[in-house]
């Protein structure tokens, strides 16, 4: 089969996921009691007279009279739309689609920066273990993975702030949120929007705004910042990564077109770099899609321990809502929130297949 | 039938020898020969047998029935007292110091093992039962409802884990209050990650029914006559068994991950956890209050604790994968 085929029928088959995983979120939403879910429509602020109008006008508009499947295809028309309803917490308050908006960037930093630093590590050091399988430096790795692998992020987390958080004066990460807040406001390149959240522009990322607005300090800051977060979060992600490219050099080195290219003289540098590493990193493509989903299900428990102000812990505040006694949970948060990080591993898994398509032609069915 | 025994002498009692506890026999000689699996095995067991003691004499941990709910009983709510650190004076359940609530944490770790392990062993099989079930019959039917499960299975690949997990459980404690019905919060995060977890055990199970639906003694059972039901739990389950069973082990680790980091986030107080409650992350997260002013016991401990499970269940699930291949048999 041509790539061209490949990729529209891998297209095509992501319509029925994307409706089934909207019609997950649905299901969630109406699993709840009717009352729990209109409750979350109205403000608790209003008068009587005001709350009875919003709550008839919730039952309009999620069209709760209705039979099931014309609410369902009210809810398709609200997500198309970009209504993914509001949520009110401590954390955040507003339409949930917007605070996605507002909170995407911060997260989006830090799975950047955890990406380039454990593929930076992982490839040099998976290709130094995998060429020496057996050895004592193999071993030291096998088993430095197999603890990261094993390891409870959360605790990992815990242990790296007292660790380093309190002593070490310079990693202050925690107290101060990343995004601006705590920040002297006359920074360049910050805006406060109405909600009254303010962040710096163009990118909405701390870090890669203070350089390209070349502010300096302000960039050393946001680094220190992200130094204990993304330590954390690449550690886990190393350790599957390295076992991965480990595995996939043992295997390759195994091939008889590895003794060819020895027996005809090949220099090792080469054997290494040019045959064995070369098809050992191809399968690792596959494991992005892996890598995405436990980042951004790291980046919840990251970001509640470091209280980063990002993606994760805008799911949280919504299961948390806003007593905190599990009265008010925001169930279009929840639901906003599951459904957007699915989208998001729906679209890393496409293009990680598109990738691999592309780069090893052998894969086509 | 008088030709093949006619080889014997007559009179020699031939011993019986049957195939699978052969192959059983063989498994266990090459685990215990392979030192890294046999110390995950060991330290699997302890770890087994203390929360198994926990069930059946709980006595044993000197503090009679459940020590963290029994201790409530005693000190009634958190009484403020800062944590006293590790120490070898006053009895074994002070080694390792207290916690901020003021209780010993190792009777209190040894006590959530019960939950932890119970729990993910519950969730691990409900999900792998289910899963065999599941996977076995829609490769081997395969068309339609092949692809309707395979897509249900790719959306809930699509979710991280831990997110899809604290929703399903938050929104399933609401589902069953409306229809009041009691169920514990533990229960409730066990039933969120069974719908969570099956699908991994459907698609591992359907890859290998699809390998095996194409093999000689499926034809050979079609041509007898057998029925697809009757193949599908005749012939493909118990082939489909050995994988599942290393993925079983790989997974408890995970699950015991997933369970503490649940408890972790702080859905403990929504599914109406104690703060007593023994379970290895609703002890760290209580320690956690108390880690910036230098009381790191409490958090480092447990923690320590779990890890070394979690190492132990990975290494004897690698392992039992690496005995059980058929390659590295010969």
């Amino acid at each position: 089969m041509e790539l061209k085929y490949y990729i529209i029928r891998r297209l095509l088959v992501l319509i029925p996921t994307i409706i089934g995983l909207l019609l997950l979120t649905f299901i969630l939403l109406r699993a709840i009691p009717v009352n729990d879910l209109i409750a979350n429509y109205v403000n608790q602020k209003a008068t009587p007279a005001e709350k009875a109008l919003e709550k008839q006008q919730a039952i309009t508009l999620l069209g709760l009279g209705q039979p099931l499947p014309v609410q369902f295809f009210t809810y398709l028309t609200d997500v198309a739309n970009g209504n993914l309803g509001n949520m009110y917490s401590a954390y955040y308050n507003g339409g949930v689609l917007r605070g996605i908006e507002l909170f995407l960037p911060v997260t989006l930093e830090i799975a950047i920066f955890t990406v380039i630093f454990s593929v930076l590590i992982s490839i040099p050091l998976g290709t130094f273990i995998g060429s020496r399988p057996n050895s004592v430096s193999d071993s030291v790795g096998r088993v430095f993975s197999l603890i990261f692998y094993a390891m409870p992020i959360f605790w990992l987390a815990l242990m790296l702030q007292y660790a380093f958080g309190k002593n070490l004066l310079f990693l202050g990460s925690y107290g101060l949120p990343i995004n601006g807040q705590g920040f002297p406001i006359q920074q360049v390149g910050f805006v406060h929007n109405h909600t009254g959240y303010s962040y710096s522009v163009p990118t909405h990322m701390l870090f890669i705004d203070a350089v390209l607005n070349l502010d300096f300090p302000l960039a050393v800051v946001a680094f220190e910042h992200l130094i204990l977060p993304v330590l954390t979060l690449s550690m886990t992600v190393l350790a599957g990564l390295l076992r991965f490219i480990r595995a996939g050099m043992v295997d390759t080195s195994n091939q008889e077109y590895i003794k060819t290219a020895r027996a005809k003289g090949v220099p090792e540098k080469l054997v290494l770099k040019r045959h064995i590493r070369k098809n050992a990193l191809l399968p690792s493509v596959t494991v992005i899609g892996l890598l995405v989903a436990g980042l951004l299900g790291g980046a919840v428990v990251v970001e509640d321990i470091f209280q980063i102000t990002g993606l994760g812990r805008l799911s949280l505040a919504a299961i948390t809502g806003t007593s905190g006694n599990g009265a008010n949970i925001q169930f279009f948060g929840v639901a906003g929130t599951v459904l957007f990080f699915g989208l998001i591993l729906m679209l890393t898994n496409l293009i990680v297949d598109i990738v691999y398509a592309f780069l090893d032609p052998r894969i086509r069915y | 039938m008088q030709t093949t025994v006619s080889i014997f002498k007559r009179g020699t009692i031939q011993k019986k020898r049957h195939p699978k506890v052969e192959d059983a026999k063989e498994t266990i000689k090459l685990v215990v020969k392979n030192k890294v699996a046999f110390t995950g095995l060991v330290i699997t067991a302890v770890y087994l047998f203390l929360a198994f003691m926990d069930q059946v004499y709980p006595a044993y941990l000197g503090f009679g029935p459940n020590i963290i709910t029994s201790l409530l009983q005693v000190g009634g709510q958190p009484n403020g007292k800062f944590p006293t650190p590790p120490t070898t004076v006053g009895g074994w359940h002070l080694w390792f110091g207290t916690g901020l609530g003021h209780f010993d944490i190792f009777p209190a770790m040894l006590a959530s093992l019960r939950i932890d392990i119970g729990y993910s062993l519950l969730i691990v099989l409900s999900g792998a039962i289910i899963g065999i079930v599941v996977g076995s019959f829609s490769g081997y039917y395969g068309g339609v409802w092949d692809e309707l499960v395979m897509r249900i299975t790719d959306i809930f690949y699509s979710i991280p884990f831990i997110v899809m997990a604290i929703a399903f459980t938050t929104i399933l404690s609401f589902t069953f209050t409306q229809d009041n019905i009691p169920i514990s919060g533990f229960n409730l995060i066990a039933l969120a990650l069974i719908i969570i977890w099956w699908p991994t055990y459907a698609r591992l199970t359907r890859s290998i029914t699809l390998s095996l639906k194409s093999s000689r003694f499926i034809e050979a059972a079609i041509a007898s006559g057998s029925s697809r039901v009757r193949n599908v739990i005749t012939h493909i389950i118990p082939g489909v068994l050995s994988p599942v069973f290393v993925q079983i082990s790989l997974d408890l680790g995970s699950i015991v991950l997933v369970f503490s980091t649940v408890e972790f986030l702080g859905l403990g107080q929504i599914i109406g956890i104690n703060y007593y409650t023994p379970e290895l992350g609703n002890i760290i997260v209580n320690g956690q209050g108390g880690m910036l002013l230098g009381y790191w016991w409490p958090i480092f401990i447990p923690g320590i604790f779990l890890l070394i499970f979690t190492v132990g269940i990975n290494i004897f699930g690698d392992g039992l994968r690496d005995v059980l291949d058929p390659k590295m048999r010969r």
